[in-house]
């Protein structure tokens, strides 16, 4: 951050820190340099419908947003960037969780002090966001996890429910985080973290990766309740329910060949 | 010796003779060469005399020289497989290093050269990388 004098827009005080702790009814704004401070990420592939959307609601309030567009034929890329992120390109597709690390790897080389990993579909929603930078911001822990069951308004299809805690069964045995929603792409985390990432399953399995790297760096973490909007185009766009054994085959075998 | 036989052992020494070509041409390693001639020579042992599995076969435990080769047969295609497997995975990973490494390359220049009037930012960004 630059060493300006700071104005009332940009002063942090605790109080405003402790406003984003666990009061949900009210909106919550995170004081701007914060906000600043933070790159969210975004993996995107054939999202073209979604994506500017996404990123105008967030820009509203986070002005570094960055869009790691997957190779799609599409015309995500150019949505991304007409609704002011900025955009990385995969000229081929790599799957999302080699996207992930090259929104990362790049937020990191710039400086990032927070990141936030976020879906392009529309799933997420940008109220939580205090909620899960707000911890990191005042210091008490490293990662924030959203989870989509510790959330009383989950509207959660039934068998979407079921392999969902079925997954986290399998990351209960496979790492040994004990979390209530193992693949949840809402996650906040510090530079501190973020720098201890490497993800190498470039497809799907990188959920359980990534959870399995925080474990290992054994920074502090939490999870913080989230909501996911499951509408007719997330549900469309997302994984299948059938696609959960391939993810867990390309875990179990990613794990042996590493 | 039958006609079968002797198709099969001309196939192993035009085998064993482009192994030492490639040999002695240095386009394989030595260790490599002498591998592949120790495969041929097996191979063109047992199918000159046929028993010589069957005694092979019977030291070891199985019943027959057919089921032994069978055995051993899957037993390197399965070694292959898995080692294709890890080499694919490998080339895999290696290709996204670099598409990743262009897709973040090619970012910093638009940004440096100013391009896109789309994507707006502002210089705190990247004195906070400082």
């Amino acid at each position: 951050m630059s060493t300006s004098e700071p104005t009332a827009l940009t002063q942090t005080t605790p109080a405003d820190l402790t406003a984003g702790a666990s009061d949900t009814s009210a909106p919550v704004v995170l004081p701007l340099d914060v906000r600043e401070r933070t790159a969210i990420v975004i993996a995107a592939f054939r999202e073209a419908r979604s994506i500017g959307l996404v990123v105008r609601e967030l820009r509203a309030l986070y002005p570094r947003v960055i869009v790691v567009d997957d190779g799609s034929p599409d015309a995500t890329a150019d949505e991304a960037a007409k609704a002011g992120a900025t955009v990385l390109r995969h000229f081929v597709n790599r799957g999302q969780g080699a996207a992930l690390q090259t929104g990362i790897s790049y937020a990191l080389a710039h400086g990032a002090e927070f990141l936030v990993t976020f879906d392009a579909d529309g799933q997420h929603d940008v109220a939580d966001l205090p909620a899960l930078i707000g911890p990191l911001a005042r210091g008490e822990v490293d990662i924030c996890l959203g989870s989509r069951f510790l959330d009383r308004r989950a509207e959660i299809p039934f068998f979407r429910r079921i392999v969902l805690k079925a997954a986290v069964l399998f990351t209960r045995v496979t790492s040994r985080m004990r979390l209530t929603d193992a693949h949840n792409g809402l996650r906040a985390f510090t530079r501190k973290a973020g720098l201890g990432i490497g993800l190498q399953l470039d497809r799907m399995a990188h959920a359980s990766e990534i959870v399995d790297q925080f474990y290992r760096s054994g920074l502090r973490y939490r999870e913080v309740p989230v909501r996911i909007r499951y509408t007719a185009y997330s549900l469309a766009k997302g994984q299948r329910n059938s696609a959960a054994l391939k993810v867990a085959f390309d875990y179990l075998i990613g794990r042996l060949t590493r | 010796m039958n006609t079968f036989q002797g198709a099969a052992l001309m196939v192993f020494s035009l085998l064993t003779a482009m192994t030492l070509s490639a040999g002695l041409r240095g386009l394989v390693r030595k260790r490599i060469v002498a591998v592949w001639l120790a495969i041929w020579t097996i191979g063109a042992l047992a199918i000159v005399w046929p028993r010589s599995t069957f005694l092979v076969a019977r030291w070891l435990g199985i019943g027959r020289g057919s089921d032994l080769l069978l055995y051993l047969s899957v037993l390197f295609m399965l070694v292959g497989f898995f080692y294709v497997y890890g080499r694919f995975r490998r080339l895999d990973r290696q290709i996204t290093v670099l598409v990743r490494r262009l897709a973040i390359e090619d970012a910093e220049r638009a940004e440096s050269e100013r391009i896109p009037p789309t994507t707006p930012r502002d210089a705190s960004w990247s004195q906070d990388a400082s």
